[in-house]
C-alpha cells in the first residue's frame, strides 16, 4: 500500500480538488520487541504502523490532515479536511514555504540479514541468556534485557515534482542492571543500537556487553554521589553528545527562533562558544541515524550551526526557513503521519579536536570526568537557555587522573556559558543513534544520532544526592 | 467500528485455538493548532483506529498491534499474535487476563464542546491567547501557543467478559510566555491539560505565565547551600511523577526496582501526606471507567498519613502475588503490554494558599518550574530537577529571581522531614489533583 503510486494519485486529486500546492507523506513502520525482566519474558510484541498524511496549501492558509484507513472515501475524506482547514487557516496567518528544487531519490539501507525473517524464538533465546546471566552475577537483584527491531519506510511526494523514498532498518539491544549494596540500591543502563540488518546482533557478544554494565552497577551502589558544585570537567562521546543536544540542538531549531523562544535569536555571527567548538548537523554521518531527506521531501544537507565559537545559523523547515531568510536545511521532521512536521535535529555533533584523550586530564588537579554509560537523558528550555541533563557513573578527577566513582550525577548550565568554557577538544570523533528512544519535543518523538570527541570544559555545575 | 474490531479479534482467536484472547481497539480523531508570534502556524486533524491484541497459548503469552485500515485488518493481527505465541517459551508466573470486565460509573469526560469542535472558535482563543501576554505587560509576549483536543473512544473485551465501551475527550493548551528588558530574557511555560473545558480559562492562563515570565527576569543563580523549598502544585506534580510514582506500581516492586519494596505498613512520608489513587475522580486525564484491561477503576489509599498502604496493580502484576488488579492497568500506546500506572493521583490538602506557605519561608525558594525533574531515579530515590523559574525568599518576602541552580535530595528524606507543609487549595493538572507543598531543608547546587 505504501507507494510512490499511491502518493501521485493522493497529490494529484489534492490538487483537482483545489489545493494550490501539497505534499503527501505515506508511511509504514514495524517494531519488533523482546523484553526479558528478571528472568520472564515480559513482552513479545510487533507493531506495524502503516498510514497516510497530506500538508495542502490553499492561498496563504496551510493544513494537515491524516488517516490510517487507506481505503478510497478515507483517503478523500483526508484530502478535504486539509484543503478546508487551510483555507480556514489563511484567515488567521500567513504561510509560506522557501521554494526547493525537486529532486528523486531512492534511499535504501543496506541489510543482509532481515531481522523480521529470523525465527521469534532465536531472538527470545538470545535476550533470556543475557538477562538470566546478569542475575547469576552477585549484587544483581533486577536486570530488563530487550532487543528492538525497527523498519521504518517513508515515502514523500510533493507538487514540486519531488519523489522520495526513505527506507531504514535499524537493531540493537539493551540492558539495565539493578544492583543493591545494604540498602542501597542503584541501577545502571546502556544501549547499543546499529543501522542495518540482524548481522549487527549477530556479530556482537551481547553477555559481554551485559557483563559490564552489571559491574558498572555493582561498583556504582557502592559510591557517593557527588558534593554538589560547580566543577571542571572532562566530558565523554556520548556526554558531548547529550550536552550539544540539549544546550544547542533545541535553540538552534528554527522554528523556535521564528517564534521568539530561543535565545540564539538574533546571534548569528556572535561568539557562543570557545574558538576550539565547531558544531554540525548532517544527516548521513558513520554512527548516526539516517536523514538523507527530511518529511518534506527536503535533501539533508550538512549544516555548520557552530564554527570556531560562532553561530553561524539555525536548522529549517521550508516555512521557518522562508521566515528566517535562509535555504531550507532538511530538518522537518515528524515522528509518523499522524503529526505534522517540526523543526528537528537529525545527527547533531561537535567536529574533532586535536588533543588526545589522555591529554586532557593534564593539569586538572580536582574535577570530574563525566561518562555517558547509564546517562537518561536531558531536557532544555530554549527561551532561557537553561539545559540539564542526567549522566552515568562518573569519575571525580584527582591530580591529573579519575580516581573516585560517583552516581547520581546531573549537570546544568546556559547555553550561552557552557561552550564558552571548553578549552581543549580531543580528536575521538564517535556518534550513536538509539532504536529505543530518541528526541522528544512537541509530544513527538524522533531518531537522532548524536555525540563528538571528548572534551574539556572549565566550568559546569553538578547536582548530587 | 472498534465494537466489532473487538468481537471479530475475540471470535478469530477461537478459532486459531488460542487458550485465551484479549483485543483493544481505540478510535481517536485530534484536531491541533499550533500559533507563534507570526499567528496561526498549524492547523492539523486526522483520524486513527489501532489495536492491540493479547494472546496466550498455555502460559505462552504474547502482544500484537498497530494502525489498522478496516475491521478485517484484525484477522491477520490475531493470526500473526497466535503463530509468535506457540514459538515462545511459557511465563511460569502467567495465571490469566482479567476473568471479570467491568465499568465503574465516572463524571467530566466528555465534552461536547471538544467532541464537535467549532474549529474557528478555538483559532479565536488561540489568537487572543496569542496578544494578550503584551497587553497585560509591555515587557512580554507570547512566543508560542498550542491547542489540541481529541475525541477517544475505546472498546476491550476478551474470551471471559463482556466488551466494555467508553468515549471521552481530551484538551490541552500550552502557553509560552516570554519577558525581555534591558538585555535579560525570561519565559514561562504554563498549561492545562483536561478532559473538558470545564475548568478551563485562558485568561487566567496567560495572565499567570505572563506574571511568572516577568517577575523571573533578571533571575541568577544563588550559593549552593541548604534552602527551604516551596513547589507550586505542578512542579510537586512533576516530582511526584518522577520519583514517588514508579516506585508505587508493583511491577518495580516485585521486580526489586522500588525502594518501597518491604515497607508496607511503615511511616515513609510526613504524617501530613496522603496519596490517593483514583481513576474515578471526576474530571481528571486519568478519569475512566475502566483500565487499560477492561477492569473498573476504584479508589485507594497509597499513603494514608504517611504510612504505605499498598501498591497499584494490573491483572499480571496483581496474579504474581494472588491479589486482585487496583483497575490500574495501562498501555503507553494501544498495542503495548500493559503494566500498572497510576489513574490519577490525588494529594490531601494542608492549609491555607500559596502565599501563607511563602511567608513561612525564612531563607528558602518559590519554584514555578523546573526542567529535567523526570531525569531524576526512581530506583534510589534520588531527586535532581533543575529550577528555571523561581524567586528567592527571606523572611517571608520575596526578593529576586533565580534560576539555573539544581534541587538535589532522596525524596524519602526530603518528604518525611519535620515542619513539611501543605496548602489548602487544590490545582489539577492532567493526572494529578494537589496542593502546594514547603519542604523545609533542600541542597541547592549553584554558585
Amino acid at each position: 500500500m505504501v507507494t510512490t503510486e499511491l502518493a501521485h494519485q493522493v497529490l494529484e486529486e489534492a490538487l483537482k480538488r483545489g489545493a494550490e500546492s501539497a505534499v503527501v507523506r505515506l508511511q509504514e513502520r514495524t517494531y519488533e520487541s523482546v523484553v526479558y525482566d528478571t528472568g520472564v519474558l515480559r513482552s513479545y510484541s510487533v507493531s506495524r504502523v502503516v498510514g497516510l498524511g497530506i500538508r495542502a496549501l490553499v492561498g496563504s492558509g496551510a493544513g494537515y490532515a491524516y488517516t490510517t484507513s487507506l481505503d478510497k472515501d478515507s483517503i478523500v475524506g483526508a484530502i478535504e479536511r486539509a484543503i478546508s482547514i487551510a483555507r480556514v487557516a489563511g484567515k488567521y496567518g500567513r504561510k509560506v514555504f522557501a521554494p526547493v528544487k525537486p529532486v528523486k531519490d531512492v534511499y535504501k539501507v543496506e541489510v543482509k540479514v532481515d531481522p523480521f525473517n529470523i525465527e521469534p524464538k532465536a531472538k527470545v533465546d538470545l535476550v533470556r541468556d543475557v538477562n538470566t546471566n546478569s542475575l547469576k552475577r552477585e549484587g544483581i537483584v533486577s536486570a530488563v534485557t530487550r532487543m528492538g527491531l525497527e523498519r521504518d519506510r517513508r515515502v514523500i511526494v510533493t507538487s514540486e515534482g519531488s519523489e522520495i523514498e526513505v527506507d531504514v532498518v535499524g537493531v540493537g539491544v539493551a540492558h539495565m542492571a539493578v544492583a543493591r549494596y545494604g540498602a542501597t540500591i542503584e541501577r545502571v543502563g546502556d544501549r547499543e543500537s546499529y543501522i542495518g540488518g540482524y548481522e549487527y546482533i549477530e556479530r556482537k557478544d551481547w553477555n559481554a556487553f551485559a557483563e559490564e554494565i552489571d559491574r558498572l552497577a555493582l561498583k556504582a551502589v557502592r559510591a557517593r554521589t557527588p558534593p554538589p558544585g560547580t566543577y571542571v570537567a572532562i566530558v565523554d562521546n556520548e556526554v558531548v553528545g547529550l550536552l550539544l543536544h540539549e544546550a544547542f540542538g533545541h535553540a538552534s531549531e528554527g522554528d523556535g527562533v521564528v517564534a521568539g523562544a530561543s535565545i540564539l535569536k538574533g546571534r548569528v555571527g556572535e561568539k557562543v562558544a570557545s574558538e576550539l567548538v565547531t558544531v554540525v548537523d548532517a544527516g548521513l554521518v558513520e554512527g548516526g541515524y539516517p536523514v538523507p531527506y527530511d518529511d518534506e521531501g527536503v535533501p539533508k544537507r550538512k549544516t555548520t550551526i557552530v564554527e570556531k565559537g560562532v553561530l553561524k545559523g539555525y536548522l529549517t523547515s521550508r516555512d521557518s526557513a522562508h521566515e528566517l531568510g535562509i535555504e531550507p536545511t532538511g530538518n522537518a521532521r515528524a515522528q509518523d503521519i499522524t503529526f505534522d512536521i517540526l523543526v528537528r535535529q537529525t545527527n547533531y555533533y561537535a567536529e574533532p579536536g586535536d588533543w588526545k584523550v589522555e591529554e586532557l586530564f593534564d593539569g586538572v588537579s580536582f574535577g570530574i570526568y563525566l561518562r555517558g554509560r547509564g546517562a537518561m537523558g536531558g531536557q532544555v528550555n530554549p527561551s532561557v537557555g537553561t539545559y540539564t541533563f542526567s549522566i552515568g557513573p562518573s569519575y571525580i578527577i584527582k591530580n591529573g587522573e579519575p580516581s573516585e566513582l560517583v552516581r547520581g550525577v546531573v549537570v546544568s548550565g546556559n547555553i550561552l556559558e557552557t561552550l564558552k568554557e571548553v578549552d581543549a577538544v580531543a580528536r575521538d570523533l564517535k556518534i550513536t543513534t538509539s532504536v529505543f528512544g530518541g528526541c522528544g519535543k512537541g509530544g513527538q518523538t524522533v531518531r537522532v544520532g548524536d555525540g563528538g570527541p571528548h572534551l574539556r570544559t572549565r566550568r559546569i555545575i553538578v547536582g548530587g544526592g | 467500528m472498534i465494537e466489532e474490531i473487538v468481537r471479530r479479534g475475540v471470535k478469530a482467536g477461537a478459532k486459531y485455538g488460542v487458550s485465551e484472547i484479549e483485543v483493544y481497539a481505540v478510535r481517536r480523531v485530534d484536531t491541533d493548532i499550533v500559533g507563534t508570534v507570526n499567528g496561526i502556524e498549524r492547523i492539523s486533524t486526522g483520524q486513527r483506529i489501532s489495536v492491540g491484541v493479547r494472546v496466550s497459548v498455555g502460559k505462552k503469552v504474547t502482544v500484537q498491534g498497530g494502525f489498522v485500515s478496516k475491521v478485517e485488518d484484525v484477522d491477520s493481527i490475531v493470526e500473526t499474535a497466535v503463530k509468535i505465541a506457540r514459538t515462545l517459551p511459557d511465563d511460569p508466573q502467567w495465571v490469566s487476563l482479567p476473568r471479570k470486565l467491568g465499568k465503574t460509573h465516572v463524571e467530566g469526560v466528555l465534552d461536547p464542546r471538544i467532541k464537535n469542535p467549532e474549529l474557528e472558535q478555538f483559532l479565536e482563543i488561540a489568537r487572543h491567547l496569542l496578544s494578550r501576554a503584551k497587553e497585560i505587560d509591555r515587557r512580554a509576549f507570547t512566543s508560542t501557543v498550542s491547542i489540541g483536543m481529541a475525541t477517544v473512544e475505546r472498546a476491550i473485551g476478551n474470551n471471559y467478559g463482556e466488551i466494555q465501551l467508553d468515549e471521552s475527550t481530551e484538551f490541552d493548551t500550552f502557553i509560552n510566555v516570554k519577558a525581555v528588558e534591558g538585555g535579560e530574557e525570561s519565559g514561562y511555560y504554563d498549561s492545562y491539560v483536561a478532559p473538558t473545558l470545564h475548568r478551563y480559562d485562558p485568561e487566567q492562563l496567560v495572565a499567570r505565565a505572563t506574571e511568572v515570565a516577568v517577575k523571573t527576569l533578571g533571575a541568577k543563580r544563588i550559593e549552593t547551600g541548604t534552602y527551604e523549598l516551596v513547589l507550586i502544585p505542578r512542579v510537586f506534580a512533576g516530582v511526584l511523577q518522577s520519583l514517588i510514582v514508579p516506585a508505587i506500581c508493583a511491577d518495580s516492586v516485585q521486580k526489586g526496582r522500588s525502594p518501597l519494596k518491604g515497607k508496607e505498613g511503615s511511616q515513609v512520608l510526613s504524617e501530613g501526606v496522603t496519596i490517593v489513587d483514583d481513576g474515578t475522580y471526576p474530571g481528571l486525564t486519568g478519569t475512566k471507567g475502566f483500565d487499560d484491561e477492561g477492569v473498573p477503576t476504584k479508589r485507594k489509599v497509597v499513603f494514608g498519613k504517611g504510612v504505605l498502604e499498598g501498591f497499584l496493580y494490573d491483572s499480571y502484576t496483581a496474579s504474581v502475588e494472588g491479589k486482585v488488579s487496583t483497575g490500574n492497568a495501562f498501555r503507553p500506546t494501544s498495542f503495548a503490554t500493559p503494566s500498572p500506572w497510576i489513574s490519577n493521583v490525588i494529594v490531601e490538602p494542608g492549609k491555607g494558599e500559596l502565599t501563607d506557605l511563602v511567608r513561612e519561608v525564612r531563607r528558602g525558594i518559590v519554584v514555578y518550574s523546573t526542567i529535567g525533574e523526570w531525569l531524576s531515579n526512581p530506583v534510589s530515590g534520588l531527586l535532581n530537577a533543575t529550577v528555571t523559574n523561581a524567586v528567592y525568599v527571606e523572611n517571608g518576602e520575596e526578593r529576586f529571581p533565580v534560576r539555573g541552580v539544581v534541587i538535589s535530595g532522596n525524596i524519602y528524606e526530603l518528604l518525611k522531614q519535620p515542619g513539611l507543609t501543605l496548602s489548602g487549595t487544590l490545582e489539577s493538572f492532567s493526572r494529578f489533583m494537589l496542593p502546594a507543598i514547603h519542604i523545609p531543608q533542600v541542597t541547592l547546587a549553584g554558585k
